[in-house]
């Protein structure tokens, strides 16, 4: 259409929109007119006036057709339609509050929670970085393929120092890249010490990331100009707030980290806390990496992966370009290693954006939105059903209108137009109310938990796409089925029906309301039976056997080198330290390792026997000798280590398990290892590719893994080398408070500036029954709320059918049913559809049970007592939820229900 | 004797369009005269008169005004608009170049 057609013809569908009510009275005037024009014609050629107008009557047959036709001609578009149907929907949802306040509360609970997860992960993996221009801030981590050798701290994708010089000097795609170690740990020393967590950065890191220091200022480049000089520090604006209580003068002032000073040269505007999901206290310049790490040189080592790469990409570059660019660095660099093949990694940067963090977050992210949205889906079945039975009662109203023309297609749309609206307002409903209470719950969550992780769940255009997006197909999924269902009537029937005669609804409209009980009684007994498979290996975990003594037993860690002592000060600190700890009153025995039992500190290597081609992964520890009496670990065979076995000597001690995998059916003893790789570069594996003998077979126990029985893990006796990094353990007799205080005491005699914690053994297990905890409350609470929504359901189900069936059972009682045979009917009627969904339920948690056999500390993910309990107590409930209506059946006096129309 | 419903819908505008632009008229008074002037071979059923006059009116091209009849009761008078001048000269020349085409074909000297 031309232009000015377009504007002149506003006016007059927007006249058509506005005054629809006069444009139907002028179309029946106009219409009665033709017919008296009409008769009048015939009266002119001879008829009587009766006659006239009979005939014009029946020429004029099809009278609503043709007004029907009318409307459609002046129909604007589908806006009037839809603004018709918006309001009629309206109307009708206000004339039946309470299907409205129900069907509203079941879609708000379902779309809510999913709608408040959702943010969460949100917050978490999707959200941009909270900087200026966030989007062009990218991260950079490299994949290696093909024959390759890489060390590698916190993390496989990780660049090292000469890696990152090169990317920096040699792209054309970025204003500027920076690079920063992360989770870089530091004690705050002072009059009261504190464990920090910070990361040191390239010195462009605040240009970069354009936030700058809201006194002071950040890095500059001499600032990095040569290793190990230039202490200077950014330190946070909650650090400065909390410990230094804001100090107004700080900035030049010197702090002490890990014994050495450092001058704060700025303090990083208030809300910035790094680009880890856990906050960062303080960002030191990359070149005092060696000075707070001791022992550790990474700058130097070049194929060592230890930092993250963040780059800003230039205005008007692609990522396409970005990845070629990035791709020819790295294919130089990757012919210095002749068969290793690197692939870059490109992505925009959020707070988990790394290659190895989101493998562990996809699929549990996937996991916890599907359960989520199971909950959804009970909720949907509950408003199919009551839309289901308003429908039969509306059933007069639209066989009416289908038998005056309007089409089933225009039904249809009208009935989900009816849905969508109530799933819009159940949707907003429940969307305002997560916002409202999921910042709530994470911030107690938050600081419940030992981790401090920040994140934002405040909701942006992402989390209310989703919401829409949610609230629309849920009112397509409840809304469509009934629709389609009420608008295949057989009018003849409809028409004439008197009220009560429809019995319990036609066979398939039965069958559909059961199938959804089913549905929703599956979908509970899957989220509960979970729940149930978890508690009973919660129960598992309490009482399992880690095959030691774990009780009675106080633990500290050392880190000796980070506080910069050598191996000669470092063994003569722990010699003193045993002696003075052995000394105290509670004490049985003192034992060191470089790694406590539990705690969650892991040494592992590859390790070949002679003679195998393949190279087996175990899990070891350097201990002294005492370790295995006083952690309750027998020697099976062989001996355990002499006091003068240090780490340089060629025994080690492998457990049953490891036996089994190297020299399966052989006696062990005599028999020699070697460890897989070459001697790395840092000084935290140096078993070097050397030659063990087994002199002993110590006894399986879960000193690595809680609930895994079978890990290959070899014991070596530890050496002055091992001093550098310890675990004191100490076997008390009496309260822990004493011996704690003793034992720091000890500590703080030999070095007051020495961080030290205390710690039970025991107290390790909380930490790792902690995830299982989390998934079973999770998991329960999911299925409680399911509970409810299906309780609900087959309540509102059964008294459907109860007061649809009114006079058939007044006709039973009449012919002499009793109340028992009444109740039976009305009972296995209803029951039919909960036994088969709770059978659907049951194989299908069986056949995913499997998913959570990690967190079950080795309970069967099929075990019997869960998987008979569950549901049981389902069956239990579903049985009262029909029970309670099925009870107003008996009550009906066959003569009310007799006449009951 | 063909009706006009066995046309295309848009010869039927066509039509309608032609007679209002003779002069102003009701429906009624649009289906007899098409009736009358070309000669009882074109009669408009009202269950298609109707619409196709509502859908006219939507359109644009035809404008409508309630006014008191002689019979004494409000009749609607349609009248062609400016823009409907237009559209009918437009579709009177389509159906021109159609008409010719059509009968060009159907004068083949058969072989």
């Amino acid at each position: 259409m031309r232009p000015e057609h377009w504007l002149f013809t506003i006016p007059l569908r927007l006249r058509s929109l506005f005054r629809w009510a006069q444009a139907d009275q002028e179309l029946d005037d106009e219409l009665r007119d033709h017919l008296e024009r009409k008769a009048g014609e015939y009266v002119a050629q001879g008829m009587t006036q009766e006659e006239a107008h009979r005939r014009a009557r029946l020429d004029m047959d099809g009278i609503e057709q043709t007004k029907e036709k009318c409307r459609d001609a002046r129909r604007v578009n589908w806006i009037q339609d839809l603004i018709k149907d918006l309001r009629y929907g309206l109307r009708m949802l206000r004339q039946n509050p309470g299907f409205t306040a129900a069907a509203v509360l079941a879609i708000a609970l379902g779309v809510g929670i999913n709608v408040g997860i959702f943010s969460v992960l949100n917050g978490l993996a999707l959200r941009l970085l909270p900087v200026p221009r966030a989007e062009q801030v990218v991260s950079v981590e490299q994949i290696f393929h093909g024959k390759f050798l890489r060390n590698a701290v916190n993390g496989g994708s990780l660049s090292s120092y000469s890696e990152y010089l090169n990317y920096r000097d040699n792209d054309h795609v970025f204003s500027g890249l920076l690079a920063y170690e992360p989770f870089v740990h530091a004690t705050l020393g002072g009059g009261e010490m504190r464990e920090l967590l910070g990361a040191t950065t390239s010195c462009n890191y605040f240009d970069v990331l354009n936030e700058h220091p809201s006194q002071g200022r950040g890095f500059v480049a001499s600032d990095c100009a040569a290793p190990g000089e230039n202490a200077v520090v950014v330190i946070s604006d909650e650090l400065w707030r909390g410990t230094f209580a804001g100090d107004p003068s700080l900035v030049g002032k010197t702090i002490i980290l890990n014994r050495t000073e450092y001058t704060v040269v700025g303090i990083a505007p208030q809300g910035f806390r790094g680009t880890e999901p856990i906050p960062s206290s303080f960002w030191a310049p990359i070149t005092m990496q060696t000075v707070l790490e001791p022992g550790s040189d990474s700058l130097t080592a070049d194929n060592l992966g230890w930092l993250a790469l963040l780059g800003r990409v230039r205005p008007g570059v692609t990522m396409e370009q970005v990845r070629s660019d990035l791709g020819v660095i790295a294919g130089q660099m990757d012919q210095l290693h002749p068969g290793r093949k690197t692939s870059l990694a490109i992505r925009r940067a959020t707070f988990i954006d790394r290659q190895m963090e989101l493998e562990h977050l996809i699929p549990v992210a996937s996991v916890i939105l599907t359960a989520f949205g199971l909950v959804l889906l009970v909720a949907c079945a509950n408003v199919a059903n009551l839309l289901l039975a308003r429908a039969s009662v509306r059933h007069k109203e639209i066989a009416l209108r289908l038998s005056i023309g309007a089409s089933r297609w225009r039904l249809v749309r009208q009935l989900l137009t009816e849905s969508l609206l109530l799933s819009l307002i159940g949707g907003a409903l429940g969307s305002v109310l997560a916002f409202w209470s999921f910042t709530g719950i994470t911030r107690l969550v938050i600081s419940h938990s030992p981790i401090p992780v920040a994140f934002n769940v405040v909701p942006d255009f992402r989390v209310l796409t989703y919401a829409l997006a949610l609230t629309l197909i849920t009112g397509i999924a409840f809304g469509l089925i009934p629709a389609l269902q009420s608008s295949r009537l057989d009018l003849n029937t409809a028409l004439k029906e008197d009220g009560a005669h429809s019995g319990s609804g036609k066979r398939s409209g039965r069958f559909l309301r059961n199938a959804l009980v089913g549905t929703q009684v599956a979908v509970c007994m899957v989220l509960l039976l979970a729940a149930g498979l978890l508690l009973r290996g919660l129960y598992q975990a309490q009482r399992v056997d880690p095959g030691f003594e774990i009780k009675g037993v106080a633990t500290t860690v050392l880190n000796l080198m980070g506080q910069g002592y050598d191996e000669n000060r470092a063994a003569a600190f722990v010699r003193e330290l045993r002696e003075q700890i052995a000394g105290l009153p509670s004490v049985t025995d003192v034992a060191q390792a470089e790694c406590a039992p539990l705690s969650h500190d892991f040494r592992g290597g590859l390790f070949t026997a002679p003679g195998r081609p393949d190279k087996v992964w175990a899990y070891y520890d350097h201990v002294s000798p005492e370790y295995f009496s006083l952690v309750g670990i027998p020697i099976v065979r062989g001996r355990g280590f002499l006091p003068g076995e240090t780490h340089d000597a060629p025994g080690v001690i492998a457990t049953e398990a490891t036996a089994r995998r190297l020299w399966p059916g052989d006696d062990p003893l005599g028999k020699t290892l070697r460890e897989g790789l070459p001697a790395s570069q840092t000084a935290k594996a140096p078993l070097g590719g050397r030659e063990y003998t087994v002199i002993g077979v110590a006894k399986d126990a879960q000193v690595a893994h809680l609930g895994e029985l079978n890990e290959p893990y070899l014991y070596f006796p530890a050496g002055p080398q091992d001093n550098l990094r310890i675990y004191i353990l100490v076997r008390y007799a009496g309260g822990f408070p004493p011996i704690a205080k003793g034992i720091r005491e000890a500590v703080q005699s030999l070095d007051k500036d020495m961080p030290v914690d205390v710690t039970r053994l025991e107290d390790y297990l909380e930490v790792w029954r902690m995830p299982s905890r989390i998934v079973a409350a999770l998991s329960g609470a999911l299925g409680a709320l399911a509970l409810i929504l299906a309780s609900i359901g087959v309540y509102g189900v059964v008294s459907y059918s109860v007061s649809r069936c009114v006079r058939e059972i007044g006709i039973r009682m009449a012919l002499g049913a009793d109340n028992r045979e009444i109740m039976n009917l009305v009972l296995s009627q209803s029951m039919r559809p909960v036994l088969i969904g709770g059978l659907v339920g049951v194989a299908g948690c069986a056949a995913v049970s499997q998913v959570l056999s990690s967190m079950l500390f080795g309970a069967s993910a099929h075990d019997p007592i869960a998987f008979i309990s569950v549901p049981l107590f389902l069956l239990v409930v579903a049985l009262l939820a029909s029970y309670i209506p099925a009870r107003r059946a008996i009550r009906v006096d066959p003569m009310v229900a007799l006449r009951y129309e | 004797m063909s009706k006009p419903s066995d046309l295309v819908q848009g010869t039927l505008d066509m039509l309608l369009l032609k007679i209002l632009a003779l002069e102003p008229m009701n429906g009624f008074a649009v289906s007899q005269r098409l009736k009358q002037v070309s000669g009882d071979i074109l009669q408009v059923s009202d269950g298609s008169l109707y619409p196709a006059l509502h859908k006219l009116e939507q359109e644009g091209w035809i404008t409508a005004e309630w006014k008191t009849s002689e019979y004494g009761r409000r009749a609607k008078y349609y009248s062609l608009t400016r823009l409907g001048r237009r559209q009918l000269e437009k579709e009177a020349d389509n159906w021109g170049r159609l008409s010719s085409a059509i009968a060009r074909v159907i004068k083949l000297k058969e072989a």
